[in-house]
């Protein structure tokens, strides 16, 4: 019976094709926006976001305003719960949002090598630390821009030479370009010496991330610049605070899209079932079981959304792989990534929908009158 | 005991304001083997009962036994089980599925009952063979004539040995050449594989062919003679032409 559902999406191949192509489409922006989320959960949770911090100027938003004194890191680090903190300058090339945001962040590079969870695919540290304009280049910003190691790379009044291109475990630190912190302090316009954007505070296993925060203000209260702290991840969601404002309200595209896949497979098949409603008698005059002619409908249905959905989830997954996509603000960045979860999310949705078109032209099928359905021209 | 039996059967159906019951308290017993032909005017309730007898409607009262079996008593789950295994349905607008080869159109009933790929196969090639069209097997509805679509539609009512074959006008669509082939075809697998037939028909002619012709009208069947021997005739007048010779009709069976 498996070859008539088939033969019969193959007999109304245009409208097989349309009902793809649309559900395809479809799943492929639900996959998009469903990177996005992630990317945001991704950033803002995990063991990254949750046991480190961030401590910025008290009042700023911006990492152009944030000037605090880069020896607050030896006043930081004498707080118990404290293992190491990482004095960062940051200079962003746009920013509000932007999907080509360009980040840098200056650091100690033996510092960014022992904390920072990064791996070298070309390059090596050696170059890095030695050479004072070099830089490592995060794998989404090489891509998206084109970089190898040995280029020349420069943007507004920084200039660096990529010493090497780095993935990391953190998807949003591979939108990142790390150079040294001397460097970037004394970059024309920055006027930095001596001052930082933030410090990055790593904890130790045993550390209360939200009592060691509050020391920290407490402590750097007394001098120039009062300081706010926070956990990184609800540091970054704070900063993209009005990103996240419009990440929640994407996931009502989302579920768009899934309402958009199950009315048009549903108005599809419901046409079909119509069309071929006296095939469906003919069937059960045979001896095809009501049940029976209910699960060829819904087979039917299921094909066209897994057929579609399936495609537009893996042009979504490839296109997310390549793409090197990111969106950011304030020098924060959310990377879109694929994921497993991603893609069986999409294929599950897909099935979900398929069924749930299904259902009420299978029922139709089903129950139709047999001596009246038989009747029909 | 008869291997059809309707005792007390009645059908009503409402039109507008009017209620029609053109099948009123209705006793009828067909033996096995019997050809039976039905005939009347039209709105007399034949089809009715031939959909009755089917189990693809059911009687307003009255009961209908089928082998043993009361189908007025089966749930349509059951009904269609039922007549998987028991019942071949000639239609005159032969009904084929148009995606699907004259070979899985007949193949059908066959996916519904417990057999092996084989015995599948083999079924389906005699039934071909039966109705004279097994090199016609690959070709679908539309490529086919239409008595050659009406003997794709028998071979589909008999593929799997039903107790029972009713047909609906299946003469009622074609030109007369054709239509007393299937009619030559119809008698043969009624004499040859014991197959028995209930057969709606407007044609007198094709009517004449069976072994009982009942007339229905406002409710009473009247019973004429039959059995003209159409095979002898055809042999005569219109010749068998492709519509299955006894060889193949016999392997069949």
């Amino acid at each position: 019976m498996f070859t008539y559902v088939l033969k019969t999406l193959w007999r109304h191949r245009t409208r097989t094709l349309l009902t793809v192509t649309g559900a395809a489409v479809a799943m492929f922006v639900f996959c998009f926006v469903g990177s996005v989320q992630e990317g945001l959960q991704r950033l803002t949770t995990g063991s990254d976001a949750d046991r480190s911090l961030i401590v910025f100027q008290e009042n700023r938003f911006c990492p152009t305003t944030s000037r605090l004194p880069e020896d607050y890191s030896r006043k930081i680090k004498e707080i118990p719960g404290v293992r190491d903190v990482m004095p960062i300058q940051v200079w962003t090339n746009n920013c509000r949002a932007s999907l080509d945001i360009v980040v840098f962040n200056g650091a100690d590079p033996q510092q960014i090598q022992s904390t920072r969870p990064l791996t070298l695919t070309a390059g090596d540290w050696q170059s890095f630390s030695t050479q004072r304009d070099a830089a490592i280049v995060g794998r989404n910003v090489a891509q998206r821009r084109g970089l190898k190691t040995g280029d020349q790379f420069s943007i507004g009044d920084i200039s660096v030479k990529v010493a090497g291109v780095f993935q990391s475990t953190v998807p949003s630190e591979e939108n990142l370009i790390y150079t040294s912190l001397a460097f970037l302090q004394y970059t024309r316009g920055l006027d930095a010496a001596g001052l930082v954007t933030q410090h990055e505070v790593l904890l130790t296993d045993d550390a209360d991330p939200d009592r060691v925060a509050s020391e920290i203000d407490a402590k750097l209260r007394a001098g120039s610049v009062a300081t706010k702290t926070r956990r990184k991840g609800a540091f970054q969601a704070s900063t993209l605070s009005d990103l996240v404002d419009l990440i929640g309200f994407a996931h009502w595209l989302g579920y768009a899209c899934v309402g958009l896949v199950l009315s048009l497979v549903a108005t599809t098949t419901v046409m079909s079932v119509q069309d071929r409603i006296k095939e469906y008698a003919v069937l059960q005059t045979i001896g095809v079981r009501p049940l029976r002619a209910m699960r060829l409908v819904l087979t039917e249905s299921t094909i066209l959304c897994l057929v579609g959905g399936i495609a537009g989830t893996a042009l979504a997954m490839t296109a997310l792989a390549i793409g090197g996509f990111a969106i950011g603000a304030e020098g924060a960045t959310i990377a879109f990534r694929p994921s497993i979860g991603l893609a069986v999310t999409g294929a599950l949705v897909s099935l979900a929908v398929g069924i749930a078109a299904g259902l009420a032209p299978a029922i139709q099928a089903g129950t139709v009158p047999i001596v009246n359905a038989l009747r029909q021209a | 005991m008869a291997l059809v039996e309707l005792r007390g059967v009645s059908k009503s159906f409402r039109k507008g304001d009017e209620t029609i019951t053109p099948l009123d308290d209705i006793d009828l017993d067909i033996d096995a083997g019997d050809f039976v032909s039905l005939m009347g005017p039209s709105g007399t309730g034949k089809s009715t009962l031939l959909n009755l007898v089917s189990g693809i409607d059911r009687p307003d009262s009255g009961t209908i036994t089928v082998d043993g079996t009361e189908v007025t008593k089966l749930s349509r789950s059951k009904l269609a089980d039922w007549r998987a295994a028991n019942l071949g349905y000639i239609f005159q607008t032969h009904n084929l599925i148009p995606v699907l080869t004259a070979y899985e159109n007949v193949e059908l009933p066959t996916l519904l009952l417990k057999l092996s790929s084989t015995q599948r196969r083999q079924r389906v090639e005699l039934a071909l063979e039966a109705v004279g069209l097994s090199d016609r097997a690959d070709h679908y509805p539309r490529q086919l004539s239409g008595g050659q679509e009406q003997r794709v539609g028998i071979a589909r009512a008999i593929v799997a040995h039903p107790k029972v074959v009713v047909a609906d006008e299946p003469t009622g669509s074609l030109d007369t050449e054709t239509s007393e082939q299937v009619q030559i075809l119809l008698q043969r697998l009624n004499k040859e594989l014991d197959i028995t037939l209930l057969m709606v028909t407007h044609d007198s002619d094709a009517a004449s062919i069976a072994s009982r012709q009942l007339m229905l009208d406002r409710g009473k069947f009247l019973e004429r003679g039959g059995d003209k021997e159409m095979g002898r005739q055809g042999e005569r007048e219109v010749g068998v032409g492709n519509a299955g010779d006894s060889v193949a009709i016999k392997k069949f069976g």
